[in-house]
């Protein structure tokens, strides 16, 4: 039986037979293999938070109430020069009737000039009809459609641009139908035929939801190999041995087909956090690092290798088994939270973190074992303690050492400094910032929302149980209103309710004038107005806005921005109108996708602070546990907290929104950074331990030698994640950031921070009882 | 109500109805011609009282009950409807005129009561729905004979009876790229229809859920349109109906939109 469960002796056992250990390792890996081709993605959004969580149920009944849709791609046709030009207007026409077309379009419900019911009235006779039933051919008929167009108050914002130079085709998909492949076909027909002197910009959540899947995946294959290179190299470079180089990645490479093979066989979809998964686990296994830096260093005292081998697993098991422990904590206590994809996420890291420490123990001796002896003899004379980066370390350690007061100081400092920032944080979940400045949809967004009235869509619902109240004139004048409260926040381009259709029929019934846009006092007169409008008018145009029952209504908010605080904005708009006037009868919601986000983000929001104290406990747990003493634990944990307080510090400071790839980074940077800590204790305790000495002799040594281990992980674990700042999706490059931020001044804090205060409490230990063995 | 081109059903079947054809050799054509007589223009006049219910995928439904009232006007083809809407309560007493002209657009009256106007309602395109419901204009009141292209396809039955198949694909605009009906060959009368979109997607399916005879003039007295993409659906049903009642020729004027004729709409 191989013992698994047991390090040393699992260690011994591979060391015995080092090939069947290869072998079991590879055929593990086969078996989960298997699984992989079977994997496909999940972008959606939506799909953050539970179908039955409160938001969602919300979401698909307004969706019913009003015969919406889900999903609503949007293109925009900007022509400098106006688009009320022939040319131009049957351009409009040429695409509209091309994307009616498309398979998965909701060919009925397509919104633009061509389609967009008008309620007009000429010589005495009531017309609805699209704004563009036919395109104008002289510069007469052109201007009295300008003219129009650009009256009409329920069609500017939305249709046409207050300067006249921009339209808009609303184009919404049926269910599970995929916005990239849609917004392809779109900009296809665009190129296909004559476009009038348009530029077409094709934006909405559908396609920067699926475009990011496809890049997602495009990507995922670039970086992980990629990172996987970087680090053969450096390690190649560290150790000059490719064997036992390319061992670390083969352990990494063994655990993230195990998890990610485990992941598709389960069933789960792969979310744009499980994607990160082959790169997490690749920095994870760069622990092995303390495994060959104490071989190097013990291959030169005892001669015999095998010996070498089983002595360094007896003084690196521990630290390596409990920085497994807590790292795998840090990511298990995600699970916690209530975001699916992240849960996910921290399950099955955690898992890639176990097989990883498995194959510390099974995989490392063994490759260890079959590495040719002149590599490992060459290789270990370089491994000087006096030499290189270990008399560098010695002599950074030095000052710390020797006045740990100053360093104190000087951390307090940059603690007070973090505190200053952390306030500043702003959550903020906006997919179009996931996507750089300069991409096509990125441009897109930013040219729909300056010309137009906005791409991102609040619904405030307006419900009664009473079949019929909201064609009550009362009701109807709160709507408006409260419409007009809205309209007046900032990033709000634009609301449009009922309010406006009755006006707009009122309007042209009497002697369409301007001060003919009034709300009739009457509620049959109401009743009939609408009547008369369905008997005309497409369906959809009414039910968008009032149910078949007239029980609710639906406020469209247009806004500006994707921004998480354009939807509090509006939301604290509603709250302070209906509490100054409460509404008559009526319950007032928020729905739709920009509600959705903000949900979302304070989800994030409220899960982070959660999985965060959860896995502060867990390690907290685990750190005392591992060094039989809570003392020594809060001590190992100030490296952390100096790391996490001083990365939020600035990103608060920077003003960098806090999204979710970040928040999760939060609650699983515990259990990475605590790592170097651990080392660091662990192996001072065991020199002093082993070897007697004064506090500083030992912690001189424990900084030039483990201290090299640790350093070289941090600088192996940057240069895995540095590829993905090369990404073109920003959520990767965020992560990547934050991870060699978090690595490199963890490593820093360890080596810098730790002596000084081991020393300062060294110290005043000994003034409580002289001639204390801790005296320096 | 729609109706470019109405002369061209009407005169097909006048003439089908005048010369023996062997049945045999029925084209699709005359098929499609006598259904639409059948179907549109049964007896002189009719009444009936409409009840519409509405009813959305989520199980919302909504009513319109209104009377009807149907004259064909002369043999060309034309027709006049007058309609009285009971409910929704809020337009009560609302009425609606319709003259029907063969190669010209409908003229559409609307009286207002709530503001005591009435109004003229201009026509819009083949796929307007008929006040909010599933139905078209057209499917109210037929699409011209010539608007589309007709073609045989193998007899089918349906519910037990013997059926035409006619496929038709529009010539004109239409809310449909190609249809396709089963006409019962006694009654002529469509029992089931299929409409398919530009993606060649069924989007709407009818039904004639009750067939009764009516003095003789056998009458679809229930219907159903089902938007297969919505799943919204629209159910017809037809009481007191009576053919050949004698509808006065004035009724379909203005005056009676503003005072409706108590005798005919109780």
């Amino acid at each position: 039986m191989i013992p698994v469960l047991n390090p040393q002796r699992l260690s011994v056992w591979s060391t015995e037979r080092p090939r069947a250990t290869i072998a079991i390792v590879v055929l593990i890996a086969v078996l989960f293999a298997v699984w992989l081709p079977k994997v496909r993605t999940d972008t959606d959004p939506k799909n953050m938070l539970p179908p039955t969580s409160d938001v969602r149920v919300l979401n698909d009944k307004v969706e019913q109430w009003f015969g919406l849709h889900k999903d609503m791609i949007v293109v925009g046709l900007v022509r400098e020069g106006g688009i009320f030009d022939t040319g131009a207007l049957k351009a409009v026409e040429r695409v509209t009737r091309a994307v009616v077309d498309l398979a998965g379009v909701v060919s009925a419900d397509v919104i633009s000039l061509t389609t967009a019911d008008n309620v007009v009235v000429e010589e005495g006779t009531l017309r609805v009809e699209p704004l563009l039933s036919t395109i104008p051919e002289t510069p007469d008929q052109m201007e009295r459609f300008r003219a129009a167009l650009l009256g009409n108050t329920m069609v500017v914002g939305r249709l046409v641009s207050q300067d006249g130079t921009a339209t808009a085709i609303y184009v919404p998909l049926e269910k599970g139908a995929n916005g990239k492949e849609i917004a392809d076909k779109i900009r296809e027909i665009v190129r296909r035929g004559d476009t009038g002197g348009i530029r077409y910009f094709v934006a909405g959540d559908p396609v920067a939801r699926d475009t990011f899947g496809v890049e997602m995946f495009r990507q995922m294959a670039v970086f992980a190999p990629l990172a996987g290179m970087v680090m053969l190299i450096a390690l190649y470079l560290m150790f000059r041995s490719l064997i036992l180089s390319f061992s670390i990645m083969a352990v990494a490479m063994a655990a993230s087909i195990w998890s990610m093979g485990l992941l598709v066989a389960v069933g789960q979809p792969v979310h744009i956090m499980s994607s990160m998964m082959p790169v997490f686990l690749m920095a994870i296994a760069t622990d092995s690092i303390h495994i060959f830096n104490e071989f190097y260093f013990r291959l030169r005292e005892a001669k015999d290798r095998r010996n070498a081998v089983l002595e360094t697993m007896r003084v690196v098991g521990a630290p390596v088994s409990y920085t497994a422990l807590a790292t795998a904590a840090g990511f298990g206590a995600l699970v916690l939270g209530e975001i699916i994809p992240v849960r996910v996420f921290g399950i099955f890291v955690a898992f890639g973190t176990m097989a990883i420490r498995l194959m510390s123990f099974s995989l490392i001796p063994a490759v260890m074992m079959l590495v040719p002896e002149r590599v490992l003899l060459a290789a270990r004379d370089r491994e000087d303690p006096e030499a290189g980066a270990s008399r560098w370390l010695g002599s950074l350690g030095r000052p710390s050492i020797g006045r740990p007061r100053l360093v104190l100081a000087a951390g307090a400092l940059l603690l007070v400094v973090a505190a200053a920032g952390i306030p500043q944080i702003r959550i903020n979940n906006n997919m179009i910032r996931w996507f750089r400045q300069s991409s096509e949809l990125a441009v897109a967004d930013r040219v729909m929302n300056a010309k137009l009235a906005g791409t991102s869509l609040l619904y405030i619902v307006a419900s009664s149980d009473e079949p019929g109240a909201l064609k009550d004139p009362l009701r109807l004048r709160y709507l408006e209103a409260l419409q007009r409260k809205i309209e007046r926040v900032e990033q709000v381009g634009k609301a449009t309710s009922v309010v406006d259709l009755v006006k707009r029929i009122n309007r042209v019934l009497q002697k369409d004038r301007p001060e003919d846009e009034i709300l009739p006092g009457s509620r049959d007169v109401i009743g009939q107005y609408l009547f008369l409008f369905g008997m005309s008018a497409k369906p959809s145009t009414l039910e968008n806005l009032l149910d078949g029952e007239a029980r609710r209504a639906n406020i469209w908010v247009q806004l500006k921005s994707w921004d998480a605080e354009a939807v509090e904005r509006v939301l604290g708009a509603v709250k302070s109108f209906t509490s100054v006037s409460p509404p008559p009868g009526l319950t007032i919601q928020p729905s739709g996708i920009a509600y959705f986000n903000l949900v979302w983000n304070d989800e994030v929001l409220k899960d982070m602070v959660k999985t965060f104290i959860a896995a502060l406990i867990v390690v907290l747990a685990i750190l005392a546990i591992s060094f039989r003493s809570l003392g020594w634990g809060m001590l190992s944990f100030v490296p952390l907290l100096f790391t996490i307080s001083l990365i939020y510090g600035v990103v608060g400071l920077l003003g960098k929104d806090f999204d979710m790839p970040i928040s999760v980074l939060s609650t699983l940077s515990l259990g990475m950074a605590v790592d170097f800590a651990i080392h660091f204790i662990r192996r001072y305790r065991q020199r002093l331990e082993e070897h007697g000495g004064t506090t500083a002799d030992a912690l001189v040594w424990t900084v030039s030698r483990p201290g090299k281990g640790i350093l070289r992980n941090a600088v192996l674990f940057s240069l895995a994640f540095a590829v993905m700042l090369a990404s073109s999706l920003t959520p990767y490059v965020t992560v990547g950031v934050f991870i060699i931020a978090m690595m490199m001044l963890s490593a820093i804090f360890t080596l810098v921070y730790l002596p000084a205060l081991v020393m300062l409490l060294a110290r005043r230990s000994s003034e409580g009882k002289p001639a204390g063995a801790g005296q320096s | 109500m729609c109706g470019k081109g109405t002369t061209v059903v009407v005169l097909a079947a006048a003439v089908l109805l005048t010369r023996p054809v062997p049945a045999e050799a029925a084209s699709a054509d005359d098929i499609v011609a006598k259904s639409q007589r059948a179907y549109f223009y049964a007896g002189s006049d009719m009444k009936a009282r409409v009840l519409m219910t509405l009813a959305s995928a989520g199980g919302q439904k909504r009513t319109r009950e209104l009377t009807m009232l149907r004259r064909n006007k002369g043999d060309a083809g034309e027709q006049q409807y007058f309609m009285y809407f009971h409910q929704p309560a809020d337009v009560k007493a609302m009425t609606f005129l319709v003259e029907k002209y063969p190669n010209k657009d409908d003229d559409r009256w609307l009286f207002i009561p709530g503001i005591n106007m009435v109004k003229r309602i201009a026509a819009r395109d083949a796929a307007q729905s008929f006040v909010g419901s599933d139905f078209t204009y057209e499917h109210v009141s037929g699409r011209d004979l010539d608007a589309d292209e007709h073609r045989l396809l193998p007899d089918e039955k349906v519910e037990g009876k013997d059926c035409h198949v006619v496929e038709s694909v529009p010539r004109s605009a239409a809310e449909y790229k190609r249809k396709r009906a089963w006409i019962d060959k006694s009654t002529l009368l469509p029992l089931k229809e299929e409409y398919f979109d530009g993606k060649g997607e069924l989007f709407k399916a009818f039904k004639a859920d009750e067939v009764r005879s009516i003095g003789g003039v056998p009458t679809v007295i229930r219907r159903t349109m089902t938007n297969r993409k919505t799943g919204h659906t629209t159910t017809v049903s037809f009481t007191d109906v009576a053919y050949d009642a004698g509808i006065e020729a004035d009724i379909f004027t203005e005056r009676y939109l503003r005072d409706p004729p108590g005798r005919w709409i109780k």
